[in-house]
């Protein structure tokens, strides 16, 4: 709002250099001093990415390790039939834990925790916008993750498999609490990963090079995008789901219970409306990753960039239509299943541009066998096998036979593996000289390669056959004499020459990796990308112009000059961490964004958030609370410090260019941050709306059920008319707190104050409403739906009481003016979001009913 | 026995089918694009430049899978509307899921009367079935690979599953979706008969049980009784009447136990009888371990005599 | 995020929005007909089903193919008079973007040939 018009010479070649040299005397010392990682115990409070993102990785890779150990227990318990070496109840729950750790504890975090550390590096910023965000999302992942693992040596493990299929999941046949650790533990995981999808988005779009526009982002960087977009829209569905069934476990709201209304189908849908994205969010990220090794391995620019970006983006919509080919064999009408048939072979086209634009880049160049590019090599061999499989699949009728057999374990493993964790491994092997002061072996790696690349063919290919001979899958043992026993044992003794490859890995990274700061091995492939800058804990010294997509290549001598400080923002404006915030299209500076630094606040927040979900799961409900309630109160104590302030006049960065140190709008990174959060909650709401007319739809006749009476129209007429007042208010203290000359308007906070009675008052008026027809949401589907939209707005207007109340707070404290008002403006966007949500779910719980007139 | 690489009825040979064709193109697909990597890779520069353009992903990448696909699509349609369809005279029959076995009921055609029997679908050749399937409890998937797809047993729902046995045999069918604890060990056997042996075996089944002809078996009746047996497991024609359990009317012509188990003799009945947690941990029947062993083999043998 | 350059996301984007609209509304409407058995209804001796089906693939598949001739136009355009590097890649995006998803939206429609509506 308040930054400068810049000139548009952005895109010109740089001919002369935005800051002169020498450079002031003390500025470097500056920049380090204010990127200085905390010493000691409080090394933990450490946010910056560089930090973070490696802890990260290593904690996801912990994971990998974990539920790798797993399946080879399960693959000796398999070796030989009616094998007795571990019961049919810890079978059970290891394949459970194989696939929810792999899955949530391993594949996204890992590749999130990879684009922490990379992202920022790659666009050259200094950091990622919210870096305390990451440490909250790492911390609550970390604690929340091992004690969720560390059910298995209690026998307290989910029992149910990765999918929880209800109604096995459901109190009648899962009384004991195993089922909630999945739904509570990985509830919360979850909430961590849209944590880090929102970093990354506004990361991406934000936090860039100079220059780096939009056609010259690196492919890795279009890939987190299209990721975390893809998180942002699928994972609310597996939360509402979760939400769905653990209301069901507790309070015996039958969403799912066929007997009462509900429908099994329901959690299928919200499952793997989640689950099939999920396999796309794990693979896109890799494949960025590929798209960046490949060219550095093979010396020349990707070959088809643009074609490469579309088929990322055509992946990310189509991924959205695939998630009925989960549900195949559930008797679903032909038609129906058929277009699913269609949009998953749709989605394999864009497969099949990244391979072959892979394979021309190869081809343009000069491909040199390192470990990276083995690892790439491997990956396209089983990846492009697993693909096909997918084809096959794909077709109904085909899947029919091999749906729930060892032939979907096979194609499964094909892709994941190959999709996921070869491009994983080459992106180690090819990026530890980023952040270790020596590079792993080369002679290792090889064996490290040909360890798991047989082990995973050995391990798998066997397994299309025995499915197709009638294995099913997620069976504790089988009998003698069906044709399957010689098969089983080689696919057991492929997963131990996989187990052997990565265990020489770990030996790998023991001998070679040695933590750097500002001394790491450096641009050992000679590649292309501004990772390989030199850098330290502030990432480089200044932010560089870029004018192609290879600057290393193209900018000769970028890496002295930006280390010399001759581009932008050489040092610190504030004398804090900063980041320079960009425009995201053509990446021309907007404005200093002030980073926070380390913190216990993201730390104890985190804690206090998995001692909450985790105290829920064991039902000490009063230590949860308080738990929650601590976790709170940490999360506004780290909230207070942020929104500083214009705390000094804008500043020359170089060249020329003077940008604020503050800003806020919609130019705004938090802004930003907010309107994807709305995103998210929006997405949770849809899914509750669709949850809602499904059970309409399954349930004719009785919607609402004979003895069940529609509450009197007066009654949301009242609610809206609050939610509308409420919004209105706010509108007017908006109007009130503008100008540039820092007042802090009297009236705001009333306004604030009576806005938050109307909004608590509306979606009370609304429980009333309901609550005075006698409906109970435990007697059918139709009482649970309704209470779970008017519980899903409780929890709305609950989150905004609070932000309401902080915002008064702010304004007592000072802290809000007309200028410094970016807390304000997100519980502004906020309520705006739940007022209109309300108004919605009035529309829908009132008006729908009377428009079917119970059909 | 238990193959989709064995198909047994036609619908069954499309799959297979489908099946083969896929399973060659995607194999000539995957060499030619490892060929063609590995070209990429090790091939002189000079030789492999042409590969090296943007024209390779436009025709590789987009044109080849668009043609490919297009005509795969179609095909793969055609075969899912020609499978698995409910044909006119079919015979029907109801198969409903249990924690961990099947409740099979055919239902009263002509002058043919209703009954009940437990993991066993017993089928005539050449005329079209229709498998009636739900559940009644969690969700199971009903799967014969001999004679085509499966299909998911969901409480609250019920799903056809239209197929036709071509040749008589012995075929398995097993529980494909993870229901519990012994979802491992929750097969059934599938007999196709010729239409002949098929009435006569219907009409045997509809009878109720045969009386004890000796002693023993007389003996193995009154454990079966005074054991409580009865209110669990029906045993037609005497006061066992309990419905949560499998029909036992007619068990010894059954040729299997334990829900596709065992082969079905005394032996394995006592055993099945004195152990049932200990062979099928978490199924719903307890292990009568403390009955002797003469009462055992009373118990089994008059079992066993419920052809 | 400036009015022009959203509209030019918009118009990248656009075919794979006329797909997504044309899945949702075909899988919907097919759902909820069957679902309610509603779908043995006629218009012209047509099923209900089918010209759903048709009338949505017909709809988005034009929808998606004027997206396909304005980002034709405006790739061309560029090309003679150079604009922004960001613009032009904007405008081939869409290019390529609403061109695939001509085949995506296709492919939709193929089932109403073949199946029947609701067995």
């Amino acid at each position: 709002m308040n930054a400068p018009e810049l000139p548009k010479s952005f895109e010109r070649r740089e001919t002369e250099f935005p800051n002169p040299l020498p450079r002031p005397e003390g500025e470097l010392d500056a920049l380090k001093k204010a990127w200085k990682a905390p010493k000691g115990l409080s090394f933990i409070t450490a946010v910056n990415n560089t930090y973070v993102g490696l802890w990260y990785v290593g904690t996801a890779f912990l994971f990998f390790i974990l539920a790798g150990i797993l399946s080879l227990i399960m693959r000796v318990q398999l070796a030989v039939p009616e094998n007795d070496l571990v019961s049919h109840n810890l079978y059970n729950q290891l394949f459970t834990m194989h696939g929810t750790v792999m899955m949530f504890l391993f594949a996204v975090p890992a590749v999130e925790a990879a684009s922490v550390y990379l992202l920022p590096n790659m666009q050259a910023a200094r950091d990622l916008p919210f870096p305390r965000l990451s440490a909250y999302a790492f911390w609550a992942y970390f604690v929340g993750g091992l004690v969720f693992f560390g059910t298995i040596f209690f026998g307290m493990s989910p029992d149910g498999g990765w999918f929880m299929y209800p109604p096995l999941t459901s109190t009648k046949y899962s009384p004991a609490e195993n089922a909630d650790w999945w739904l509570l533990g990985i509830g919360f995981i979850e909430i961590s990963a849209i944590a880090g999808a929102i970093e990354i988005i506004v990361g991406v779009m934000k936090t860039r090079a100079v220059g780096m526009s939009l056609d010259k982002l690196p492919v890795y960087s279009w890939a987190m995008l299209v990721f975390a977009v893809m998180i942002v829209i699928g994972f609310p569905a597996i939360i509402l789901g979760t939400l769905l069934l653990e209301m069901e476990r507790a309070f015996d709201w039958p969403f799912f219970i066929a007997e009462r209304g509900g429908d099994p189908l329901l959690w299928q849908h919200l499952f793997w409306f989640f689950g099939h994205p999920e396999v796309y969010i794990i693979f896109l990220p890799a494949t960025g990753m590929v798209s960046m090794i490949v060219p550095a391995m093979a010396q020349t620019p990707l070959v088809g960039y643009r074609l490469v970006v579309l088929a990322l983006i055509a992946t990310g919509f189509l991924s959205f239509g695939l998630w009925v080919h989960h549900m195949f064999a559930t008797g679903l009408p032909k038609m129906s299943l058929s277009f699913f048939s269609a949009a998953s072979t749709a989605v394999a086209v864009p497969s099949g541009i990244q391979v072959f634009a892979w394979i021309a880049t190869i081809a343009s160049g000069r491909m040199k066998l390192t470990t990276p590019s083995l690892f790439v090599i491997g990956f396209l061999f089983i990846f492009t096998l697993g693909g096909l499989t997918g084809v096959m699949v794909a077709m109904a009728p085909f899947d029919w036979q091999a749906h729930d057999s060892y032939f979907v374990v096979a194609h499964l493993h094909y892709v994941l593996i190959g999709g996921m964790v070869f491009p994983l491994f080459a992106a180690i092997y090819y990026w530890v000289p980023v952040a270790s002061k020596r590079a792993l072996s080369e002679r290792l790696g090889r064996w490290v390669f040909g360890l798991m690349f047989l082990g995973v063919n050995v391990t798998f290919l066997p397994m299309h056959i025995t499915g197709l001979i009638g294995m099913p899958r997620r069976v504790y043992t089988y009998p003698v004499g069906m044709g399957w026993d010689a098969l089983n044992l080689v696919s057991t003794i492929g997963a131990f020459m996989i187990a052997a490859g990565v265990a020489l890995f770990l030996v790998d990274i023991a001998r070679n990796f040695r933590f750097a700061g500002e001394d790491n091995a450096g641009n050992v492939w000679n590649a292309s990308t501004l990772e390989w800058l030199p850098n330290g804990n502030y990432a480089t010294r200044s932010i560089p112009s870029v004018v192609s997509r290879d600057p290393l290549w193209d900018q000769p001598n970028l890496s002295k000059d930006v280390e010399d400080g001759r581009y932008y923002l050489p040092g610190t404006a504030t004398g804090g961490r900063e980041a320079l915030v960009t425009s995201p299209f053509d990446a021309r500076p907007q404005y200093i964004l002030q980073v926070p630094g380390p913190g216990w606040q993201p730390v104890l927040a985190a804690v206090f958030t998995a001692a909450f979900f985790l105290l829920l799961t064991v039902k000490f409900v009063f230590t949860a609370v308080i738990c929650g309630i601590l976790a709170l109160g940490c999360v506004i104590w780290w909230l207070w410090e942020t929104d500083p302030g214009p705390v000094r006049p804008p500043a020359d960065i170089g060249g020329g260019i003077v940008v604020p140190v503050y800003v806020t709008g919609p130019m705004n990174h938090s802004w930003w941050a907010m309107i994807v959060l709305m995103v998210v909650s929006g997405m949770v709401f849809t899914c509750l709306i669709f949850s809602y007319l499904f059970l309409w739809l399954v349930n004719p006749g009785a919607w609402p059920p004979q003895d069940i009476r529609i509450p009197d129209w007066i009654w949301p007429a009242v609610s809206a008319f609050l939610y509308c007042g409420s919004a209105i208010l706010i509108a007017v203290a908006s109007r009130q707190l503008r100008g540039e000359d820092r007042r802090k308007p009297r009236p705001v906070p009333i306004l604030i104050g009576v806005a938050l009675l109307l909004v608590g008052g509306a979606s009370a008026v609304d429980l009333w409403a309901q609550w005075q027809t006698d409906l109970s949401p435990s007697a059918h589907a139709y009482g649970a739906a309704v209470y779970a939209i008017t519980s899903l707005q409780i929890f709305f207007v609950l989150t905004t009481l609070v932000m309401g109340i902080y915002t008064i707070a702010r304004w007592l404290a000072g802290k809000l003016d007309t200028v410094r008002r970016t807390t304000f403006d997100n519980t502004m966007l906020f309520w705006y979001y739940t007022a209109g949500q309300g108004l919605v779910g009035l529309l829908v719980v009132h008006g729908f009913p009377r428009l079917t007139g119970g059909v | 026995m238990q193959s989709a690489l064995d198909p047994a009825g036609g619908d069954a040979w499309q799959l297979y089918w489908l099946t083969v064709v896929m399973t060659v193109g995607a194999t000539l697909i995957f060499v030619l694009v490892t060929a063609l990597l590995l070209y990429a890779v090790f091939a002189p520069p000079e030789r492999r430049a042409w590969l090296g353009t943007r024209r390779t992903i436009v025709y590789g990448g987009l044109a080849f899978p668009i043609v490919v696909l297009s005509l795969l699509l179609p095909y793969g349609l055609i075969v899912m509307r020609d499978v698995d369809v409910p044909q006119p005279g079919a015979l029907q029959v109801e198969v409903i899921g249990e924690q961990y076995w099947w409740r099979v009921r055919y239902p009263a055609e002509g002058e043919q009367t209703e009954f009940s029997t437990a993991n066993e679908l017993v089928i005539p050749i050449g005329r079209p079935i229709t498998v009636s399937v739900t559940s009644s409890d969690v969700i199971h998937s009903f799967w014969i690979p001999n004679f085509g797809g499966k299909i998911d047993m969901i409480p609250g729902r019920i799903n056809r599953f239209n197929f036709t046995a071509e040749r008589p045999g012995v075929y398995r069918g097993v529980c494909a979706e993870f229901c519990g604890a012994q979802h491992a060990r929750m097969a059934f056997d599938v007999v196709a008969l010729e239409p002949a042996e098929f009435d006569a075996w219907r009409r045997m089944q509809a009878q109720p049980a045969r009386e004890p002809a000796i002693p023993l078996l007389a003996r193995g009746r009154e454990l079966f009784r005074s054991g409580g047996c009865g209110s669990c497991h029906v045993v037609r024609g005497t006061e066992a009447n309990g419905q949560f359990g499998p029909d036992l009317t007619h068990v010894g012509s059954r040729r299997t136990i334990g829900a596709g188990q065992f082969p079905n003799n005394i032996g394995t009945l006592a055993g099945w009888i004195a152990n049932v947690q200990q062979i099928k941990p978490g199924a719903k029947m307890p292990s009568y371990g403390s009955l002797t062993g003469e009462d055992l083999r009373a118990m089994a043998g008059y079992l066993e005599s419920l052809k | 995020m400036s009015g022009a350059r959203t509209l030019q996301v918009l118009l990248a984007l656009g075919g794979m929005i006329a797909w997504a609209v044309q899945f949702t509304i075909i899988y919907g409407v097919t759902s909820t007909l069957c679902g309610r058995g509603w779908a043995d209804a006629t218009i012209f001796g047509i099923g209900i089903v089918p010209l759903t089906i048709l009338t949505t693939t017909l709809a988005t598949l034009s929808a998606a193919a004027i997206l396909l001739a304005v980002s034709l136009r405006e790739d061309r355009r560029l090309r003679i008079r150079p604009a922004s590097a960001t613009d032009s890649f904007l405008s081939h995006a869409g290019v390529l973007i609403n061109g695939f998803s001509l085949v995506a939206i296709l492919w939709n429609g193929v089932p109403a040939f073949i199946l029947p509506a609701c067995a």
